[in-house]
């Protein structure tokens, strides 16, 4: 039994080890290589929607306004709010306290074509602590509102 | 029967406790340490048993968040039910030992919480997520291994002395 146990515990010692190079590598290339190009646009999604509610145009300037977000007739405001003035987006997020779904704002840098989540709620405030992004996806699960980049510019006027 | 009600009763608590640390820095993921429990059933009992004790815990704890059928929820039941299931899987083989088995089931649980958020925001952006999760989860899974093995040994000396 003791015998058996130990060539086990070999091969375990083996697989954590192997797992760990190999792992451990992806994660470490993952994060030196992906998302390094500069971001021409951001897309704001809420929900599973795979349409982006906003986008931000870095090359050209401007923060276009899909389509409205659908929130109940409770919630008198009419979302996502852009805010050219301070450069904020803000968005009515799934997460809710004492009933009340709470809002995520998202500020947007035209000249580091940068992405920031400063508000939101959620138990752990994961994407607002992610900080400014120039490439790496934002994504507040609770509150099931993401933001992408994209590298390549695409026309919005055609 | 009773001993599985109090084993479910632990691992209500253990999910209960990470869900409130928040190490890992994807929204709605857990490390799995609620799997020392499914590993322990695993071996003490069987692959039945731990599936049935594991679904309970999820509907238990989201029930008692409150949070039943919301986000994290799908995340919680699709990462414990791919981590029974790759657990189950490789104790059967039986090749590995506890802490292969355990972090096999740790990896499996990342890999099952990512499907289920790429399900839930609709994009695969969340796999963006997945090298920092595998990775971190290859420590988790060695944790809940060794305290698994120490339980099991401990279980197995104290039948041993009661018959």
């Amino acid at each position: 039994m003791s015998a058996n146990l130990s060539v086990k515990n070999k091969r375990d010692i083996l697989l954590v080890t192997l797992l760990f190079i190999i792992l451990g590598g992806i994660f470490i290339l993952f994060r030196l290589f992906a998302f390094q190009g500069e971001a021409a646009i951001a897309n704001v999604y809420y929900g599973n929607s795979s349409e982006p509610i906003v986008s931000i145009d870095f090359v050209n300037y401007r923060v276009i306004k899909n389509y409205d977000q659908q929130v109940p007739s409770t919630y008198d405001q009419v979302y996502p709010i852009i805010d050219e003035t301070a450069r904020t987006i803000t968005l009515l997020g799934d997460y809710e306290l004492s009933g009340t779904r709470q809002i995520v704002v998202i500020q947007y840098h035209y000249g580091n074509k940068s992405v920031q989540i400063i508000q939101e709620q959620s138990p752990n405030k994961i994407c607002s602590r992610e900080g400014v992004s120039t490439g790496w996806p934002l994504i507040c699960l609770p509150n099931r509102v993401r933001v992408e980049f994209e590298t390549t510019a695409e026309d919005f006027t055609v | 029967m009773t001993l599985l009600a109090n084993f479910l009763a632990i691992a209500i608590v253990l999910n209960i406790i990470e869900s409130a640390i928040p190490i890992i820095p994807v929204p709605g993921a857990k490390l799995g340490f609620a799997n020392i429990v499914t590993l322990i059933i695993l071996y003490v009992y069987s692959f039945k048993d731990s599936v049935v004790i594991t679904i309970l815990r999820v509907l238990l704890v989201a029930i008692l968040s409150g949070k039943l059928l919301g986000v994290t929820f799908y995340m919680s039941l699709s990462g414990a039910v791919f981590a029974t299931l790759a657990m189950g899987f490789f104790k059967n083989l039986n090749y590995f030992g506890f802490i292969g088995v355990s972090t096999f089931g740790s990896i499996f649980h990342a890999i099952g919480q990512i499907v289920a958020g790429i399900f839930v925001i609709g994009s695969t952006a969340v796999v963006a997520y997945l090298p920092i999760m595998l990775f971190l989860s290859i420590p988790a899974g060695v944790l809940t291994g060794l305290i698994a093995q120490r339980f099991y040994t401990i279980w197995q000396t104290w039948h041993n002395e009661i018959s």
